[in-house]
């Protein structure tokens, strides 16, 4: 399959078609892999494709130093996918200005990562390219069993989780810089005039950071699992990200990363929405 | 209704003990205006709600909650027009979605949620607007004040000493 | 630091008794930023309001919070005084501890420390206040009407008395719109042609309405006072100022039996027409599709017989460019299709009444063209299928209408009307035919409504049965109609000779076209939405588009033209200036961080944020970023609370300004 990438890329590179191919490329050390831009067809044998390859690379997309470079060409994964579809929804590409190098895909990591068992894009929902043998999408999955699991707790032992969790978080960001929905130019948590996430590293603040962040993603992040995976005090960012996922496909009916023509769940709205909260 | 049935001063005893603390977000065409009909129609509710004006429940911003917690408020109401009624048609529909959302969240992370509680009161509704007021204070009285989120501040595992010039930038 | 003046009034005793109004004051006086704190008996009186004003001079305030009443009562008042003590208006901040506080608290200590903290409040906010100045935009004082129907032309005679230019586009080659298709109108039974006729030739007549028929509003660009319309007039392949209507060409024209849109397929007309005689203006067009000319070259026939030269078949479409300050839209309402083939894939149609397969069954403006004077059948009621007259008819009412599971949920409120018209008509004109009418109640909420349909009972004999009708099948030369009486709880089956369905009212077919293209709301079944279903029942959402008639809802005529002489005065009002005062609370986007997610632009209600290029100076695109029109936006906020970046800011409710609020009320 990787010959095919690496054939395919030479060919969009060398007829100019693209300008920069964004892939894989084997890490420093064994087992891991790390980003890689393209942008001669005499480079192509640097891609490689593998189940160490985790990253979500459409958070280059948007990227300046990425997007400067020209019209891209992208190795994405089924969820990868879901990410570029997102970006596209908000404007952030359009559809015709990219190259889906679709790749399908039965896991990554090892063990595979949380979200992979529960994945239903293990062949990509949109691409110009696909490799590999198409997979059916995998039905009776619960997505969301672990957010269930812990909304069994009481509120206690949840808040409880939760402030020990978040008292660690020591605002690095690192969460926000490698997110692909975080394109933001400046974020909010760097927004002072007036300053809407305090900064210095108490809990109090945490909260506001992590509840809008998580916030922020609703209806959006599409559970790459990128932000738990660079956290340096391994918060599980994914539960929250999670939780508002399942409350909006709940609520609204809308799992984001599917439809390029829908509109983002949170600028939408039907005249019977739920409101059995509202009194 | 005749002023003299207002009740003279209380003794100032009451100045010591804790009272709740709530901080409401409401939209200027039909939930202040309800406010304003408890007002003129003289129904008496407990005085512990401030409120804040928004053009429309659209406006609110979830931040705005958090915000008031950071504040130490012990509770928050947000309020605004009825479905359909919005004054801008929409805001009310667009802030619905929003705050279902986001009191999902909430309710994930722990947060008590009869802390937090959104109502349509229409411009009409002066008496459901006073009720709603006397049944939030009477909760967060049983709840007591918002502990948990007042020590966040305090919680500071690196840098402990800060916390007391963070208090005054507030 | 600010210098903020603090004006406590006890209201007579209304605030004072309640809340200890020197404490609120001395309190106040202590915040930061508070220059000076006083309190009076009553602030809105004059002394009261010069305290105010001296107080401005003398301690040089830049801001004022007045704690009082309810803004809703005195804001415009105390506004009005700082600006005469040399504020802006938007300097001035009213806590109201009075409506919120004095009147519905009992503990004084409580609602005095309550008091404090809502002047506090303000006093944070007014901190943050700018100087605002209300937003002017100028008025193009000429409108357009889109659509000739009775509301169209209603509208645009009512506009032009007022002495505004008007251009009204119509689509068909005659304006008249629905109301010339009827016979006799309800509930006075006047000849809709006799009440109508007179208004078509005044618009034709009135110096300062632009008529454009065979026309259409291909884009609207701009906003309120400021529209740029562009019209497509269509080739009409018949030069307007030579022809005289004598009507040569198309008693000439051989393609003589091309059913006639007007008369609902009933009647014929030639490829050359005017679709009815009395048509404004009576310019025939030629119809390209049908014309032997234009299909196979030959022909030509009409060329020949004019003898004023006006027939040009090498004519091209032409858009004509107008500005405009006000629109109205008024494109009426199609019949819900009753055969099988639905334009909606919701709607499943009411194939057992074989209206496609009987030619005897027929909807209700079939039924009004065979009892017109002017009709196919010269107002005598033949039946399509032999011309026959016939001498059992049966009406059926909400075919269509409050039937989601068929069709549509609504009413279409003018059907019960017109069947009690319709079986009083026929009845006139054929004394001994029988009318039924099936239908679930009547609904005859109206001016002599009730009254109307009394008589088509009591007095002319119609007989009423209550049920839905399940299926109409043919037997030798009849129609047998098959229903519950739901009343008597037993089947009926009546045998007819014709059968009349009052198909429910449906908005214009390309509505919902035409509502993208302007850019205002369209309800879930296509009715143009206005801006309040109580308060704003003419205007649209977005500013200087108003509805008129049957494209807002379903409407008898009386409605129609009541509406849209509101909506003529609603342009006036707006055409009343040279320049539009809006005010300055609207939003406003920080470019340099904004990242055209265009979550603003989707919610806003008003479309009033839009995509904007940045360019570099060589014309090379930098970034999309979002752009509030000031014309547009009226307020809400609604795209501020949706900005993840916060780019988008409301004027006079900004989030530096909310902050300071809470902030107020900080427990630290
Ligand atoms: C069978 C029947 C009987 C009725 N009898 C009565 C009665 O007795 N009494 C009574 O009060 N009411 C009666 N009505 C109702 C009456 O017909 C309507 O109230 C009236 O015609 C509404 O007028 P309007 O101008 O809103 O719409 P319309 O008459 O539909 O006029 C709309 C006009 O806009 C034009 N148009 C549409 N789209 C465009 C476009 N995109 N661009 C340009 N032009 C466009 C159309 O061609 C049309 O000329 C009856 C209705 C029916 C169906
Ligand atoms: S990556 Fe983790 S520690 Fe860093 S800001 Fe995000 S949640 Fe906090
Ligand atoms: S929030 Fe985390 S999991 Fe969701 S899209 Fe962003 S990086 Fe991926
Ligand atoms: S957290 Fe919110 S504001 Fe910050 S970059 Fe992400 S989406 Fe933008
Ligand atoms: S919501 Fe904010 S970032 Fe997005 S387009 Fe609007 S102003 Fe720009
Ligand atoms: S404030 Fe409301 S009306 Fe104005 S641009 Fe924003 S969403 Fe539109
Ligand atoms: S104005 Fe009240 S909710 Fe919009």
């Amino acid at each position: 399959m990787i010959e095919q990438i690496r054939e395919k890329a030479k060919e969009l590179l060398a007829s100019g078609e693209v300008k920069v191919v964004i892939g894989y490329e084997n890490g420093g050390l064994p087992e891991t892999t790390r980003p890689v831009f393209i942008t001669s067809p005499d480079e192509v044998d640097r891609l490689v494709w593998n189940k160490y390859c985790y990253a979500n690379l459409a958070t280059f997309l948007w990227r300046k130093e990425v997007s400067s470079l020209g019209k891209p060409a992208i190795v994405a994964k089924g969820c990868d996918v879901k990410a570029i579809v997102v970006l596209i929804q908000e404007s952030q590409i359009k559809r015709e200005d990219v190259v889906i190098l679709g790749v399908t895909c039965t896991g990554v990591g090892d063990p595979p990562l949380s979200k992979c068992p529960i994945c239903d894009v293990n062949t990509p929902r949109e691409y110009d390219c696909l490799f590999g043998e198409e997979i059916p999408p995998k039905t009776d999955i619960n997505k969301f069993a672990d957010v269930d699991e812990f909304e069994k707790k009481s509120p206690e032992e949840r808040w409880e989780f939760w402030e020990e969790q978040l008292s660690k978080c020591v605002k690095c960001y690192a969460c926000r810089q490698v997110c692909p929905m975080c394109y933001c130019e400046i974020c909010i948590a760097d927004k002072n005039q007036p300053q809407w996430i305090e900064t210095s590293s108490h809990t109090r603040g945490n909260y506001h950071w992590n509840l809008v962040r998580a916030w922020h993603l609703a209806g959006r992040c599409v559970d790459c699992l990128e932000c738990e995976r660079v956290c340096p005090v391994d918060i599980p960012l994914s539960l929250v990200n999670r939780r508002l996922a399942k409350s909006v496909k709940a609520r609204f009916g809308y799992e984001p990363g599917y439809d390029t023509e829908a509109p983002p769940p949170f600028t939408d709205f039907k005249p019977q929405d739920p409101e059995e909260f509202i009194k | 209704m005749s002023d003299e049935t207002k009740t003279e001063d209380k003794p100032a005893a009451a100045e010591k003990e804790w009272q709740p603390r709530i901080i409401a977000f409401v939209c200027n065409w039909c939930t202040y205006a309800g406010a304003d009909l408890a007002g003129t129609s003289r129904m008496v509710y407990e005085p512990h709600v401030r409120i804040i004006k928004l053009p429309c429940s659209g406006r609110i911003d979830v931040s705005f909650i958090i915000k008031a917690f950071e504040q130490g408020a012990d509770g928050v109401m947000v309020s605004g027009c009825h479905p359909g009624d919005c004054h801008y048609t929409a805001g009310n529909y667009h802030a619905r979605r929003r705050f279902g959302g986001f009191r999902d969240l909430l309710e994930f992370c722990g947060f008590d949620m009869r802390r937090v509680v959104f109502s349509w009161v229409s411009a009409a509704e002066g008496k459901k607007w006073a009720d709603l007021v006397n049944e939030a204070v009477a909760k967060i009285r049983e709840l007591g004040p918002f502990k948990e989120y007042q020590k966040l501040l305090a919680e500071d595992i690196w840098r402990k000493e800060e916390t007391n010039s963070d208090r005054e930038t507030g | 630091m600010s210098r903020i003046g603090v004006f406590v009034c006890h209201c007579g005793e209304n605030i004072a008794r309640m809340v200890d109004v020197t404490r609120v004051a001395e309190e106040t006086a202590k915040l930061p930023g508070v220059a000076v704190s006083v309190d009076y008996r009553y602030m809105c009186s004059d002394p009261g309001q010069n305290m105010i004003k001296e107080a401005i001079r003398e301690h040089k305030l830049d801001g004022v919070v007045v704690a009082a009443c309810s803004p809703q009562m005195h804001e415009p008042t105390f506004r009005a005084a700082v600006v005469e003590g040399g504020l802006n208006p938007y300097l001035c901040e009213m806590a109201n501890i009075r409506e919120h506080c004095s009147w519905v608290h009992t503990d004084k200590e409580l609602a005095t420390q309550k008091a404090i903290d809502l002047v506090r409040i303000m006093v944070e906010k007014v901190g943050k206040n700018q100087e605002l100045f209300p937003i002017k935009v100028p008025v193009t004082k000429r409108a357009l009407v889109i659509g000739g129907g009775i509301a169209g032309i209603q509208a645009a005679l009512d506009i032009a008395s007022g002495g505004h230019e008007v251009v009204l586009v119509e689509r068909e080659p005659s304006i008249g719109g629905n109301m010339a298709r009827l016979s006799e109108t309800f509930p006075t039974l006047d000849c809709s042609q006799c009440i109508l006729t007179p208004r078509m030739v005044e618009v034709d007549r009135d110096p300062r309405i632009t008529l454009y028929t065979y026309a259409e509003v291909e884009e609207v660009g701009g906003f309120v006072g400021n529209f740029k319309v562009k019209i497509r007039q269509k080739a009409k392949s018949v030069i307007a100022d030579l022809c005289n209507g004598c009507g040569d060409c198309w008693n000439k024209c051989p393609q003589k039996k091309i059913p006639s849109e007007f008369d609902a397929g009933l009647g014929y007309r030639t490829a050359i027409y005017v679709p009815f005689p009395q048509a404004v203006p009576n310019t025939p067009v030629i119809d390209r599709e049908r014309c032997t000319k234009f299909l196979k070259d030959k022909c030509g026939i009409c060329e020949k017989v004019c003898t004023l030269n006006a027939i040009d078949y090498t004519m091209e479409d032409e858009i004509i460019e107008v500005e405009v300050g006000a629109i109205v839209v008024a494109t009426g309402y199609d019949l819900f299709s009753v055969g099988k083939d639905q334009p909606n894939e919701q709607w499943t149609g009411y194939g057992e009444y074989n209206y496609d397969a009987y030619p005897d069954v027929i909807d209700g403006i079939q039924f009004e063209r065979l009892l017109s004077a002017s009709g196919p059948t010269q107002g005598e009621i033949r039946r399509p299928s032999d011309g026959k007259e016939p001498k059992s008819v049966v009406f059926i009412a909400c075919v269509g209408s409050r039937d989601p599971e068929k069709g549509l949920e609504y009413c279409s409120k003018i059907c019960c009307m017109y069947i009690a018209k319709h079986a009083m008509l026929y009845k006139h004109k054929v004394h001994d035919g029988q009318p039924y009418v099936f239908y679930m109640d009547i609904r005859a909420g109206g001016k002599n409504y009730e009254e109307f349909v009394r008589r088509a009972i009591e007095e002319d004999g119609v007989l009423y049965i209550r049920g839905r009708v399940s299926k109409i099948y043919k037997d030798g030369e009849q129609l047998v109609v098959v229903g519950a009486d739901t009343l008597s709880d037993s089947q009926v089956q009546v045998r007819a000779d014709l059968v009349v369905l009052a198909t429910a009212i449906v908005p214009h077919r390309d509505a919902y076209e035409l509502a993208q293209k302007i850019g205002f709301g369209c309800g879930s079944q296509g009715f143009f939405s206005e801006a309040h279903p109580k308060l704003r029942p003419v205007e649209t959402n977005t500013a200087g588009i108003y509805l008129a008639g049957a494209c807002q809802a379903p409407k008898d005529i009386p409605d129609a033209v009541a509406q849209a002489g509101a909506a003529a005065s609603k342009v006036q009002l707006l055409f009343s200036s040279d320049e539009l005062e809006r005010e300055p609370i609207i939003a406003s986007v920080n470019e340099a961080t904004c990242v055209h997610c265009r979550n603003c632009i989707r919610v806003c209600p008003y479309s009033a944020i839009t995509d904007k290029e940045i360019k570099d100076k060589k014309g090379n695109l930098i970034k999309m970023v979002a752009e509030v029109n000031e014309g547009l936006c009226l307020g809400c906020g609604a795209c501020v609370a949706a900005c993840p970046s916060k780019s988008i800011q409301l004027a006079g409710f900004n989030d530096e300004q909310v902050f300071a609020e809470i902030t107020a009320l900080g427990s630290g």
